[in-house]
Order: C-alpha cells, then structure tokens, then sequence
C-alpha cells in the first residue's frame, strides 16, 4: 500500500517491512500494527524514508518539540525551585535541572543562573511518562560546550525541520554566512537558535537570511 | 450529482502549532491546534493525553448547540489521535466559524482533520465529514438548497479512511429508514473526494 519515498498519510499501513533477526528500527511517525506483524501502521503525513538494512522513518513537519534522551537543547530557566530549575524547552512539560548538574557546581557553591538565563543542555531523561531532565555536564562532568550563555545573544524559535537542515554539515547556508560575518550560533534541536555576532546590525542581517531560509 | 468544491489554506496564524482555513461549498471555518501542551492539574490523564476542543460561533457567546459541535468533534478527535502517546497532557483544538451555509459540522469536522495532520500529530487514520441534504421533494443533494425551509433533514456521516467505518453521525429532522441508508451510501462515494482533497492538499504543501 505504501511506498519508500511516496508521500503517506494516517492509516496507511506498510508492507513487507525488512527486519534482522527479527529487529525493524521505527522512527517517528510509524506504529507497530497488532493485527498483522510484519507491517507498519502510519500515523503521519509525510515522506516514507527508509535506510538498508531495517530502518525506517516518516518525513514530517512537526510543529511541537517532543523531548528525546540524549538531545543537545536549548531552554529558558522559567522557575528556581530550591536545588533544582525548571526550564522551558517547548515541549508539553518544563524540564527540570538540578543545580548540581552544572559543571564545578557543589552543595556549597552552587551556579549563578537566574530566571531568563538561556541554558544549552543535553537532554538526560526523557520519558513521556515523566518531566523530562537536563544536565550540563558530560560523562567527564566537564561543561564542554554546555551551560548559561552569555546575555548578549538572540535567541529566536526555529521550525524543527530548519534546525535538522542547518545542522547537517553538508548544508551551505552557515559557512556562507560565516564568511561574510562572523558570529557564533547554538541550535538545539527543539527549534531555539541562538546567535551572537560583533554588532547589533550583524545579528539582523542574519537573522533575516534565517528566516528567508525558513521561508523556502 | 453536484457536489460541494473544496479549498483550504494552510498555516494561516502564527501562534499555534498549525492552522488552516477550509472552506466546503460556502461554508467556512477555521481552525487551529496546540498539542501537545501542558495540561490543567484536574483535567490530567495519566494515561493518555486529554484532548480538548473549543467552538466559537460567528459572534456570541457559545451556546448549548455550539457545545453540542464541540463535544462531536472532541469525541471523534479522541478516537482518531493516538492520544496513548501523550500522556499527562493536551491537546487544544480551536474552531472558529467564519460562514455557515449549512454544512457548518461536517466543514468543521474535516476542518479539525486537515489540522491534526498538518500538526504532525499522531493519528490511528484520518477523518472526515459529508453533509447530505433531504428536500422537501424528498431528494437527497449534497448541495444545500437556497432556503433553510426547504430541508425536510439534515444528515452528517463522519467515517474514517481505512475501512470507511462510521466514526460519527448526527441528523436533524424527520426521514425514514430508507433515507438514512441511502443518505449514507450517498456519503460513502463523497467521503473519497474528501480524502483525496485532504491528500492533494497536504502533498502540495509540503514543498519546503
């Protein structure tokens, strides 16, 4: 019924789905089908993709963030709770990180982050049956590029498909612009750019160039 | 027989996550969905996302026909998102009604579909909406007639598009037993040019 590469809707089902050993990798958009093994329920409109040997994933546009464990993200601290921040990453929850999590950070000395603080973090846990969390650490407990950005920057919302072609390294659109000016950028994967060049007019310029590229 | 044209525009508002207007015949609605999105503490399932919908009339307050719409539409909504994996939040689907020519419930169904799939959320299958017509003279039109007076009834065959099973149905004024079915078989041979609508729509959309 579907086809690699055809554009399918909700309810289509595919067909002789390749597997090894028995293991078929799904991405998003596609659901196990109970009544009959072997094929794929899908529940998203979009581009049927599929990669040898035995995955397979749906193209879409998704609007919404939905959190994943290991994603690098960036968030805005909404609350301080005692030991720990909750901040917003677009998703259905506010995420929680603990103040421990940063590097160098103890009991005794604890990070200055205050509400409004633009954070890149990695996501550690992200179930859906539970608030998603942050650490700013890695498994070294070194920041690496991780933590409070500076307050200089802009940060604007992206479209999730924008964020997944800018981070492809084969994409030409950052390295022309680097040439041009240059400026630093931080992409998380939720849709959240972050940008900082040397003057203020940099910052537009760029900005608009993202947006003609979100445009098209 | 002459049946309602369709079209639609995607990605009208900038504030939710997705929006589209549809028009079915003149009838006109628009829509817009947010979801998933954190959930009030008494409305929270822990098991499945609480999927809401909100109706506005053309101006007013909403009154209790409008809350019937809603209840419709929330209920067919529940059924065909996989709500299963959201849980502990919603999902807001607003409609605003902007013309009525009397398939006001079946545009707005299909209205509310068009969205959800151009949301990227998760569906079980699509839906979608006819409106069949009974005259005076005891004909069935999918085409509303000029006057309100000349409807005897008013049927609404919400199915979906796996097996083309009945999701939803709501009538308004007398008919027999006969009629409905045939009313139904009438929906049946629409509810195609709906889905391929839906499907052309969202295809020619999709050129980033």
């Amino acid at each position: 019924m579907a086809n690699i590469g055809e554009y399918v809707y909700p309810g289509d089902v595919v067909k002789n789905v390749k597997s090894i050993k028995g293991i078929t990798i799904i991405g998003p958009g596609l659901r196990q089908n109970e009544e009959n093994p072997n094929t794929l329920c899908i529940s998203q409109a979009g581009k049927l993709c599929f990669r040898e040997p035995n995955t397979y994933w749906i193209e879409g546009k998704r609007h919404r963030y939905i959190p994943k464990k290991g994603d690098l993200v960036l968030g805005v601290v909404a609350k301080k709770a005692g030991d720990s921040l909750k901040v917003d990453i677009g998703s259905a929850e506010f995420a929680a990180l603990p103040m421990l999590a940063f590097e160098g950070a103890t009991k005794k000395q604890k990070p200055d982050v205050q509400v409004g603080d633009v954070i890149y973090a990695r996501l550690l846990s992200a179930h859906r049956e539970m608030e998603p969390e942050l650490i700013c650490v890695d498994s070294y407990f070194k920041a690496g590029r991780l933590g409070v950005l500076p307050n200089d920057g802009f940060l604007i919302n992206i479209s999730l498909n924008l964020t997944q072609r800018l981070l492809d390294i084969k994409d030409p659109l950052l390295p022309t612009l680097g040439k041009k000016f240059p400026y630093e950028i931080v992409l998380g994967v939720n849709g959240r750019m972050w940008l900082n060049a040397k003057q203020r007019k940099d910052i537009l310029t760029l900005l608009r160039c993202i947006e003609a590229a979100e445009a098209d | 027989m002459e049946s309602p044209q369709f079209s639609c525009k995607l990605g009208v508002l900038s504030r939710p996550d997705a929006s589209v207007i549809f028009c079915e015949g003149e009838t006109v609605v628009m829509a817009g969905i947010y979801g998933p999105i954190e959930v009030k503490m008494q409305k929270m399932l822990i098991d499945k996302a609480s999927v809401e919908c909100n109706y506005r009339p053309k101006r007013g307050l909403p009154g209790v026909e409008d809350k019937l719409y809603e209840s419709l539409i929330r209920n067919i909504c529940d059924t065909a998102l996989v709500t299963s994996l959201y849980p502990r939040s919603a999902i807001l689907i607003a409609l605003q009604e902007m013309h009525n020519s009397g398939q006001l419930i079946s545009c707005a169904i299909n209205a509310a579909c068009l969205v959800c799939l151009e949301s990227g959320i998760d569906m079980k299958f699509m839906f979608g909406a006819v409106t069949c017509f009974l005259t005076n003279q005891e004909e069935l039109r999918l085409m509303p007639p000029i006057s309100d007076s000349a409807v005897k009834a008013s049927f609404v065959f919400v199915l979906d598009n796996v097996k083309e099973r009945i999701l939803a149905s709501h009538t308004e004024g007398s008919f027999s037993m006969e009629q409905y079915e045939e009313a139904q078989d009438l929906s049946r041979k629409q509810i195609k040019n709906v889905f391929a609508f839906f499907k052309k729509t969202l295809n020619s959309g999709k050129e980033m």
